[in-house]
């Protein structure tokens, strides 16, 4: 065999931004794929084979539960199954982790133009892969991808993903919270032949486990992993066998040709425009106090769809993904908000949408930055926004309004990771899970759904109280509900809940923090709607719970125990918890949407008293209403306190002080957003005539091409009155964040809020184009 | 002295019972069910079995040595949500358990519809509203160890308060009280003295699992349903006791038998799902005459599709269950159900142009398009009227007429949407509800490590053997056992009048490797103890007992748990494992794991873990002596065939004349090729071409395939 000198650089060098699959592939010769696909199936047989697809894809992801076993399998639900065509367009993807899927089919895509020639792709061939630049939401996410042959040409992929709990680095977990790069964290490995003819390749494997801390648990996960994807593939094989391979890629192609017309007809009823939306992540590494932007834009025109990050801050420290991150997280809310109809067949829609990141990013970084912890931080901040900035388009259409969902609980996670011996004698190591519990976001049809999981794993489960005392050196004083957790509005976020603790069983636990979104909401409402509560971290030094005990007394509250409050930083290491000490955690919750002085006091009223939702204080000064002794709702007193609320709302100054009050009669052009109108104006003329106007009033808020923000009253008002669970920023950050109201000058409907950096400019977050 | 065996499963419309006398033979009656006063229908089909035997009423019960009743008024409490106003008395601290529903919406993983759209996926009403829900402090820890006393203190006025607010059933559920349970005791004291008459379930007692959340939520529902059960069990009973009935009434059970009624208006959980329970227990039962012991079985009514296992001889369990999103510990035979039975309703999907059948259903009202109440979407039941599988004349025996029409104008709007002929349309409805029916089944025996080429598949409701032929083949299965003619429309009561008593104790006891086994027999001791307690109450003398146990285990680390038998020495009089039993245990461990999990999938390098014990106390009824032909006969009598009708066979792809059998004519032995069709007052059974029909010494027709 001649050595080849020549370093193919091109490999990897092309893809330091992260690889973008091309339009067309360059594939080698030496595959033949399967293009046939039958002309005309019946709509029976179709169905028929639909929903065989969908079940193998299903067993798929349940015979990887059953043999991990792993608790992140079962109850994080951190995997994905996924079933592909032969050139890598998604059929389906499965119902759990959802980042995951979203990055399937950029591996498939570059194994077929990276190694169909050298080692080759043959049947009976299965590759391992977590190389984040590839399509990985972060190292820790491995993937095992199987082609399935019909005869001597590739029919489909099968593909999973699984979280592995440890695959080296420098802190255990793989979490690597203080590396300044990818070199610091676990074994990057591009697709690389781990089965070659339905044999594990030993040599491969070991130096895939070598890498790990926990190589016994890895091995397992590889093992349930395998198992899936043969399970997967003997039944692909078994319908080929039955229906013929061109019926069952027709009927492939009929699912992806129906998602795209589905996603089509959509795009039609709803206007071309530009919508924007910006949050923050704060620390990257330990010590940073500074704020990183994050923007969105989304832009539609006719039927597609471009997503781009202009804006985002540079890559930096620990806080990053790669752009198959970004694009994974994005797919999530497109799912479900623009194809749900379509059951995880989102592969038809994505013809339509186009990518557009600045590299060197945050949220599109460039090798070698550090991604390990990108699904906790730098994903949820690509993910959340997107359900703002697609909610707002679909606004325009009154059906698809319906699918409206704010920003849900968890949109950064509060991380607690921890280690040491255990009850039992035994080294351990654990991040809490509780934050999974989320909650989910208002919609504009109603109520958000408290501790209602994270919308990015629809139906995941959090561990109880019980299992994690008995694996881990633990004693909870409580797991709550938050009161005022869930956005205001019209419709309320969600609650979130708040677990706390202290180690039992054992003389310390040695802590890490990872958070962000504790200085500023990251679950921002919308239309209106309120944030919910930040992160919290709560720490008590040796508090007197010991007293509290013997005089047989559990605290409720942190509050009800005595002792040194400690701030925790963001990113802060090895820090002792010892059994005095009071630890807890609250996550965010979901956004509210819609001006709250709009919700029904009867509402406000369950909220308060019997859901336990809403403080009476936040009922008063978020809501204005107020209560009488007897639980019911003292309706003049309400009546008259909103009445005063909006007199002082109208009355702060406009932004575009040459704009003057008054009303635009003419007919209703568009229905933007839940306060927002546009009005073609009787007077004035051309473009000018376009308006944004109040919905309830009608007052004039400028002309379309302007910012609708400008022709508002608008407050800004300290962070700490955007939610009552907000405390004091400058705990973690330098920069002073702001909550911007924008109210009708004419009648004083909260528009719109925005959270921002005070030196922030106003963010135009709605352009629409209506046509002449 | 003669005495009957008697079971009586209440349904919606109607009121089934059966009899078994102390010869082993069987009489069935039916009455009209009489809701809201169910016990009513109860006694009117008991009298009239009675005056089928010859019997006035009082000394048909007098002679009744043991009554056996299926009850579903715990269900329609929960489904109707007028059960009682429950306080719950919590850990103080975990008053939320069961709002933040582990941060899961208590989902059915199946409706997609409600993974991906959040807005149709809200979590249910909840059954205890905040307010009513107390903490008071106290706190276990994992050992059992106390760190924090009960404050009786808070005790006390949380009772008072709650009574205050009008609660009538007390719910209990303190963190790890399966380890300790002196604190739920002490409460449970303390409102029996301030309220003698209010219902309590205490979690230790009813649900001694780990993991509070589905052990709260079976405390709570246990008492929602109480009040309401306890009332009615506690009128029946009487009544019965006054008609002359002298033993204890029995109650089925969703563990697969029957509890007395005392422990039943204890305990009314138990009778959640008992219905469907019982067709699998009439299924073992049936299955122990004919020799079969792996049994899938399959019960297709209007709205559902039910499917169980029978694996050797036993029926397989789960130990969580769900209802009304809420999951909670109890062991049940697990019955896995999908919205798709004969009033599934199909559709053609705007985007893709073609058909969808279910999930969603006409139910009983307005039920299918040929019910002729309104319905115009064409379900299942009008594709096989269609189709002529169903004689609109003669469906469930002539008792509901059918407008073919409408059938055929439900199914003609669908056809003309997608371009198809009427019958391939029809065909077509068929054929995806079989393709879901069969996927069911899959994942209930594929997906758990049995191979249904290995198995009977026993098809009853009124809508199976209509379909099991065909989704059968689709799996693989040996043959399709449609039951007894004269004993299928009593399926359920048929069920009861055959379960034996059982009590099912469990207790949580986590231990690792290696294990101790002086730890393991005291468990086993305790759990012998308390089901021999039960069995004793309920008036059940100790030689009649018999005790199977098992212990939960799992990889450590790991989350899935397999259920181990434990050798059959380990009995009710020596509760403990014999010499060596302990490598015995872990090696039945490892093969239950393999043959669930697949071969190689267990690691033989990790540490194992304990972490339910459990007992089966069971005491057998009398046994049935099902009557067997002498004869076989293969040729059917003349009268037998009744007729012929135009049939569309879609493997053939066309209409045929088809013959048409009396199923109450056909004699043991004979048989049949199809394609054809029989009729029964109950059911109708399609034979495909391809496929034969045999009737077996007993009088139940059996489907093989491949002529």
């Amino acid at each position: 065999m001649a050595v080849s000198r020549e370093h193919k650089k091109s490999t990897f060098e092309a893809i330091k931004g992260g690889y973008f699959p091309p339009k067309k592939l360059t594939i080698s010769d030496k595959l033949k794929l399967h293009r046939k696909a039958a002309g005309k199936i019946d709509p029976i047989t179709y169905e028929v084979i639909r929903h065989s697809l969908w079940n193998i894809n299903e067993e798929h992801g349940a015979t990887i539960q059953r043999l991990s076993g792993s608790p992140v399998a079962m109850y994080a639900l951190d995997l994905n199954p996924s079933i592909l065509t032969e050139d890598g367009e998604f059929v389906f993807f499965g119902p759990y982790m959802q980042y995951m899927s979203g990055v399937a089919d950029t591996q498939v895509k570059w194994i077929l133009e990276n190694r169909s020639d050298n080692p080759g792709i043959k049947n009976g061939d299965m590759f391992l892969a977590n190389d984040p630049w590839v399509g990985a939401a972060h190292q820790q996410d491995v993937m095992l991808i199987c082609p399935v042959f019909h005869e001597d040409e590739l029919f489909c992929w099968i593909t999973n993903c699984l979280h592995q709990y440890d695959i080296g680095g420098i802190t255990p977990s793989s979490f690597c919270l203080s590396a300044e790069n990818a070199y610091e964290e676990g074994i990057l490995i591009p697709p690389v032949k781990i089965v070659e003819n339905g044999e594990i390749r030993r040599d491969i494997e070991e130096l895939y486990l070598r890498a790990s801390r926990k190589p016994e648990a890895v091995a397992l996960d590889f093992r349930a992993q395998l198992a899936g994807n043969i399970t997967a593939k003997n039944r692909v094989e078994s319908l080929l066998k039955r229906y013929g391979a061109d019926v069952v890629k027709a009927v492939m192609r009929k699912i992806l040709n129906d998602g795209e017309r589905a996603f089509i007809e959509k795009m039609k009823r709803l206007p071309d425009g530009v919508w924007r939306d910006r949050t923050y992540i704060e620390c990257c590494r330990p010590g940073d106090r500074k704020t990183h932007r994050v923007q969105l834009i989304l832009q539609k025109k006719g039927n597609k769809l471009v997503f781009q990050n202009e804006g985002t801050a540079e890559q930096d420290g620990a806080m990053n993904a790669t752009f198959s991150g970004w694009r994974g997280s994005i797919m999530v809310a497109l799912n479900q908000l623009l194809c749900w109809d379509q059951y995880f067949a989102i592969g038809g829609a994505l013809r339509h949408v186009e990518f557009d990141p600045t590299p060197g990013t945050m949220n599109c970084a460039d090798f070698p930055a550090s991604v390990s912890t990108a699904p906790v931080q730098a994903m949820e901040i690509s993910l959340y926004p997107t359900y703002n900035v697609l909610s707002k388009m679909i606004y325009g259409d009154a059906k698809m309004r319906e699918d409206i969902m704010c920003i849900g609980g968890t949109s950064q996670w509060p991380a607690t990771i921890f280690r040491g011996t255990d009850q039992w004698g035994e080294p351990y190591g654990y991040l809490l899970v509780d934050p999974i519990g989320g909650a989910i976001g208002a919609f504009a049809t109603g109520d958000g759904i408290s501790t209602g999981g994270q919308s990015r794993t629809p139906i995941c489960k959090l561990p109880n109280i019980e299992h994690t005392e008995q694996t881990f050196p633990l004693l909870f004083l409580y797991r709550k509900e938050v009161i005022d957790s869930g956005g205001a509005g019209h419709h309320r976020g969600g609650m979130s809940a708040e677990s706390c603790f202290i180690p039992h069983g054992t003389a310390s636990i040695t802590h890490d923090t990872l958070s962000s979104g504790n200085a500023m909401p990251t679950s921002t409402g919308m239309m209106g709607g309120y944030p919910a509560t930040v992160n919290v971290y709560k720490f008590k030094r040796e508090t007197d719970i010991s007293r509290l005990f013997e005089k047989k007394t559990m605290p409720g509250d942190i509050s009800e125990v005595n002792g040194r409050e400690e701030t925790l930083s963001l990113r802060q290491q090895d820090f002792q918890q010892n059994p005095s000490d009071v630890y807890s955690v609250i996550w965010t919750g979901g956004g509210g949407f819609g001006d709250p002085l709009e919700r029904d006091p009867t509402k406000v009223r369950d909220d308060v008293i019997e859901h336990m939702a809403v403080s009476a204080t936040a009922a008063r000064d978020i809501y204005g209403v107020v209560l009488s002794l007897d639980e019911t709702v003292d309706i003049a007193a309400t009546q008259k306190l909103r009445q005063s609320r909006r007199a002082k709302r109208k009355a702060y100054p406009v932004v575009n002080g040459t704009l003057q009050t008054r009303q635009i009669k003419g007919k209703i052009l568009r229905e933007v957003t839940e306060n927002l109108f546009v009005r073609l104006d009787t007077k004035g003329s051309g473009k000018q005539r376009k308006r944004w106007c109040c919905r309830a009033c009608s007052t004039d808020l400028g002309a379309l091409e302007q910012n609708y923000k400008e022709g508002c009253a608008q407050l800004t008002a300290p962070i700490t009155t955007a939610n009552p669970n907000i405390g004091d920023w400058k705990r973690y950050i330098d920069d002073e964040p702001v909550f911007r109201q924008f109210f009708c000058p004419g009648c004083g409907l909260l528009i719109e809020n925005e959270i921002s950096r005070a030196d922030d400019p106003l963010l135009m977050d709605i352009q629409i184009e209506i046509p002449a | 002295m003669q005495s009957f065996q008697v079971g009586v499963d209440i349904g919606g419309t109607f009121t089934d019972c059966v009899v078994i006398d102390s010869s082993g033979h069987l009489v069935a009656a039916k009455s009209p069910s009489t809701p809201p006063n169910f016990a009513q229908g109860m006694l009117n089909a008991l009298t009239i079995a009675g005056e089928n035997l010859g019997l006035p009423f009082e000394e048909f019960c007098s002679k009744i040595s043991l009554l056996t009743h299926g009850t579903t008024v715990g269900t329609n409490t929960l489904i109707q949500r007028r059960g009682a106003k429950v306080g719950l008395l919590t850990t103080k601290g975990h008053e939320d358990i069961i709002h933040i529903m582990r941060g899961s919406r208590g989902i059915d993983t199946r409706n997609l519809n409600q993974i991906v759209h959040f807005p149709e996926s809200q979590k249910p009403d909840p059954i205890v509203p905040k307010r009513y829900i107390f903490g008071v402090s106290e706190r276990v820890d994992c050992h059992g160890q106390v760190v924090v006393h009960l404050n009786e203190d808070e005790v006390g006025k949380a009772i008072d308060a709650l009574l205050k607010m009008g609660v009538t059933a007390f719910a209990v559920c303190l963190l790890w009280s399966f380890k300790y349970t002196a604190h739920e005791r002490r409460i449970a004291e303390i409102i029996r003295m301030k309220a003698p008459d209010c219902f309590i379930t205490c979690s230790y007692e009813l649900a001694p699992k780990w993991g509070e959340y589905e052990r709260l939520t079976a405390t709570v529902l246990n008492a929602y349903i109480g009040p309401v059960t306890s009332d009615y069990l506690k009128r029946l009973d009487a009544k019965l006791r006054e008609a002359g009935y002298r033993h204890p009434l029995q109650i089925t059970s969703c563990g697969g038998g029957s509890v007395s009624v005392d422990r039943a208006i204890e305990a009314p959980l138990l009778t959640l799902d008992s219905g469907p329970v019982s067709g699998v227990t009439a299924s073992k039962f049936l299955g122990q005459f004919i020799n079969c012991s792996n049994i899938i079985t399959t019960d297709m009514g209007g709205t559902s599709f039910d499917v169980g296992i029978i694996h050797e001889g036993r029926p397989a369990y789960n130990f969580i269950s769900n209802v009304a999103q809420y999951e909670y510990f109890i062991p049940k035979v697990d019955i896995q159900a999908i919205g798709s039975g004969g009033g599934s309703l199909a559709r053609v999907d705007a985007v893709s142009k073609t058909l969808r059948v279910g999930p969603d259903s006409a139910g009983a009202d307005p039920g299918p398009a040929c019910y002729g109440k309104g319905n115009t979407v064409p379900t299942v039941t009008d594709a096989d009227v269609v189709l002529g599988y169903i004689d609109p004349n003669n469906f469930l025996g002539g008792r509901i007429k059918l407008d073919r029409q409408k059938s055929i104008d439900a199914v003609q709007r669908v056809a003309d949407e997608i371009g198809l002929s009427l019958m391939e349309t029809a065909a077509g409805i068929a054929k995806i509800a079989e393709f879901k029916m069969a996927d069911i089944i899959r994942k209930t025996t594929v997906e758990k490590g049995f191979d249904p080429r290995d198995f009977t598949l026993f098809a009853f409701g009124g809508a199976g053997p209509v379909h099991a032929g065909v989704f059968a083949r689709e799996l693989g299965v040996q043959k399709v056992l449609i039951p007894l003619n004269r004993i299928a429309s009593t399926w359920c009561a048929f069920g009861a009048a055959t379960a034996d008593i059982l009590h099912i104790h469990e207790q949580v006891e986590i231990q690792a490797s290696p294990f101790n086994s002086d730890a393991i027999d005291m468990q086993l001791a305790r759990l012998a103890e308390s089901a021999k307690a039960q069995m004793n109450r309920d008036g059940i003398v100790d030689g009649r007992i018999d005790m199977k146990f098992s212990i939960d285990m799992r990889h450590r680390g790991q989350i899935n748990e397999v259920e181990v038998e434990l050798p059959a020495a380990v009995s009710k009089k020596s509760p403990k494992l014999p010499k060596k039993g302990l490598v015995t245990v872990e090696q039945a461990f490892y093969a239950k794991y393999e043959s669930i999990y697949g071969k190689g999938s267990s690691y033989g390098n990790a540490r194992l873990e304990m972490v339910t014990f459990r007992v089966r106390a069971s005491a057998a009824t009398q046994q049935l002596v099902l009557p067997k032909a002498k004869r076989l006969r293969t040729g059917v009598m003349a009268q037998a065939l009744t007729g012929t009708r135009k049939v569309y066979w879609s493997d053939l792809g066309k209409l045929l004349k088809t013959q048409i059998f009396d199923g109450a004519l056909l004699q043991a032995g004979n048989k049949l090729s199809g394609p054809a069709i029989v009729e029964t007052t109950d059911t109708t059974i399609v034979i495909q071409p391809n496929q034969t029909l045999r009737v077996d010494a007993f009088g139940n027709f059996e489907l093989h395939f491949g002529a």
